[in-house]
């Protein structure tokens, strides 16, 4: 396919733009407050404290776990890097519409910053999180922490496949950022963020047997969630979970590979498709 | 189609700098009648009518190395679209455009500028945007910030953020920016009216100078004293056509003479 060469050539032509983009993008999120950084790690850490709080009086759902908040923080820790960088990237294209409306230049460039500079800040949230699970919870470094860099690389494939995706459609039809941020609030819930897998598949919840608990786990956020989980915690006690912990699924991880490229590659396709009418919006 | 401006300096000299050919731009407009509720609750269900307006219909034009072109034209006759399918923001409707070296649009204001970041992080970015390299910006930053804040009390603006800059700081900002990219062909929409008294007079002595290097400009003005004085060539646009190509005196006279008001 000698266009998508093409289109990737430029693209690293104007690698020197996307770096300040980045940068730009990294500098001026916290600039005008002191605490920095803080303020990036600071909501997911509130969200999983008074989680873990409401469910742990309210509910069973948390009784019996080692630490049910680090539980929660491994899956909000990816979930919130998804959730803030299709939330930017809905917004991006209209905030340099001032620039793409005088100069050429590679538009894809524009989500894609936005993209990268989220994943730093995820990866950095990491780190955090290391700190605390580590350091202060002395859990053991487990061997399959080695994961981490394939579930990372996969899910910015995934994230910046979306990203491309709603940036397009949001300068066509505003009503994507609200629809999206629907969706957001939604998924919350649907995925496992304040529950593992297991508490649903072994609760007799009658959509999630066989098939439906298949399809549960083809969703790619999902599925690195529960990635995320498998290789860098404990399994929780089988009295918890009701049931047998699953094992890493190392099939549904490539496969969730697998899908997260192809969206990739779609959505970049169909971005490059629809560029050029961005300036022209009736 | 428009692949020409990779190619840079290796091109032989002996090709003119622009090259259209029959270009026809049409855009897309949907009115918008706002007002009621009931209204509003039909626009969103019924398609708004959508015009197609043809904004140049049919240009030929070929503008050889080292020349410096100003566009006039009463407003909407095509101007900005026309400089914008040059810089290639737009993609032509039908036609054909070559443009053979690179090209450095001059932004309006304040596009591009981050207001938090201060003016030699702003420089930077505008820099990368026009398409520098991040060492080409680290050598010559110290030229720009030269050229744009030439007294010392201005100078040390240049680590303030950019929203304590007054407009015309960050015209010359980005005017020296845009200049120290080293294009081969340079795009001025409209902007050059900002800047106090001694800017304005620095920047004509730069396009001077480009001029003298064999550099190609082409700017839109509605400043006739500024086309009388820049330009080696003018192009009078009119509803989307050139009605008239030549000789600067002849053109910027006729072009005078049509908006006077008709004799009683």
């Amino acid at each position: 396919m000698p266009r998508v060469k093409d289109e990737l050539l430029e693209l690293w032509r104007f690698r020197s733009l996307l770096w300040q983009l980045v940068r730009r993008d990294l500098k001026v999120r916290y600039k005008n407050s002191r605490l920095g950084f803080f303020w990036s790690v600071a909501p997911p850490l509130m969200q999983v404290a008074v989680i873990t709080f409401a469910l742990k009086h309210a509910t069973d759902f948390a009784k019996g776990f080692e630490s049910y908040s680090a539980y929660v923080l491994a899956g909000m820790i990816p979930w919130t890097y998804f959730q803030t960088a299709v939330l930017d990237a809905s917004q991006s294209i209209l905030l340099m519409y001032g620039v793409i409306k005088k100069v050429y230049l590679p538009r894809e460039i524009i989500p894609l910053a936005g993209a990268i500079s989220n994943f730093i800040h995820f990866l950095l949230s990491w780190l955090v999180f290391f700190v605390y699970l580590w350091g202060i919870s002395r859990a053991p470094i487990l061997p399959t922490t080695l994961w981490l860099p394939y579930l990372a690389f996969v899910q910015f494939m995934l994230v910046t496949a979306i990203c491309l995706l709603v940036a397009c459609l949001n300068v066509f039809y505003e009503d994507v950022k609200y629809i999206v941020s629907i969706l957001m609030s939604l998924a919350l819930f649907v995925l496992p963020i304040i529950y593992v897998v297991e508490q649903p598949l072994y609760r007799g919840s009658r959509w999630l047997h066989g098939i439906g608990f298949q399809l549960y786990m083809l969703n790619p956020l999902t599925s690195l969630i529960t990635g995320y989980r498998k290789a860098l915690l404990e399994p929780p006690p089988r009295s918890v979970l009701g049931g047998p912990s699953l094992p890493l699924d190392v099939g549904n991880l490539l496969l969730t590979g697998l899908i997260s490229f192809v969206l990739l590659v779609a959505s970049y396709a169909y971005f490059n498709s629809r560029k050029w009418q961005f300036v022209e919006r009736p | 189609m428009t692949s020409a401006s990779l190619a840079g300096t290796e091109e032989p000299m002996a090709r003119p700098a622009i090259c259209i050919e029959n270009l026809h731009k049409t855009f897309l407009l949907r009115h918008r009648t706002a007002g009621t509720i009931k209204r509003a609750v039909l626009n969103a269900f019924l398609r708004n009518p959508v015009e197609r307006r043809e904004v140049l219909k049919g240009i030929n034009l070929t503008i050889q190395r080292g020349e410096t072109a100003a566009i006039v034209g009463r407003n909407g006759s095509g101007k900005s679209t026309l400089l914008a399918l040059i810089a290639r923001v737009y993609k032509p409707t039908s036609g054909h455009i070559q443009v053979n070296g690179t090209v450095a649009p001059l932004l309006e204001l304040g596009a591009g500028f981050h207001p938090d970041l201060t003016g030699a992080e702003n420089l930077g970015l505008y820099g990368a945007i026009l398409g520098l390299t991040s060492r080409q910006i680290r050598e010559r930053a110290a030229q720009i910030v030269e050229f744009a804040f030439d007294t010392p009390d201005l100078a040390e603006k240049i680590d303030v953020p950019m929203r304590n800059y007054s407009d015309g700081m960050k015209m010359r900002l980005g005017f020296s920016v845009a200049i120290h990219t080293d294009p081969d062909i340079l795009i001025v929409d409209e902007v050059l009216a900002v800047g106090d008294e001694a800017f304005q007079q620095k920047c004509l002595r730069k396009i001077t100078e480009l001029q003298q290097r064999g550099k190609t400009i082409l700017f839109v003005s509605h400043d006739m004293n500024v086309v009388r004085r820049v330009a080696t060539r003018v192009i009078w646009l009119h509803d989307g056509i050139i009605r008239m190509d030549g000789d600067v005196d002849a053109v910027v006279d006729a072009y005078t003479r049509s908006a006077e008001p008709p004799a009683p």
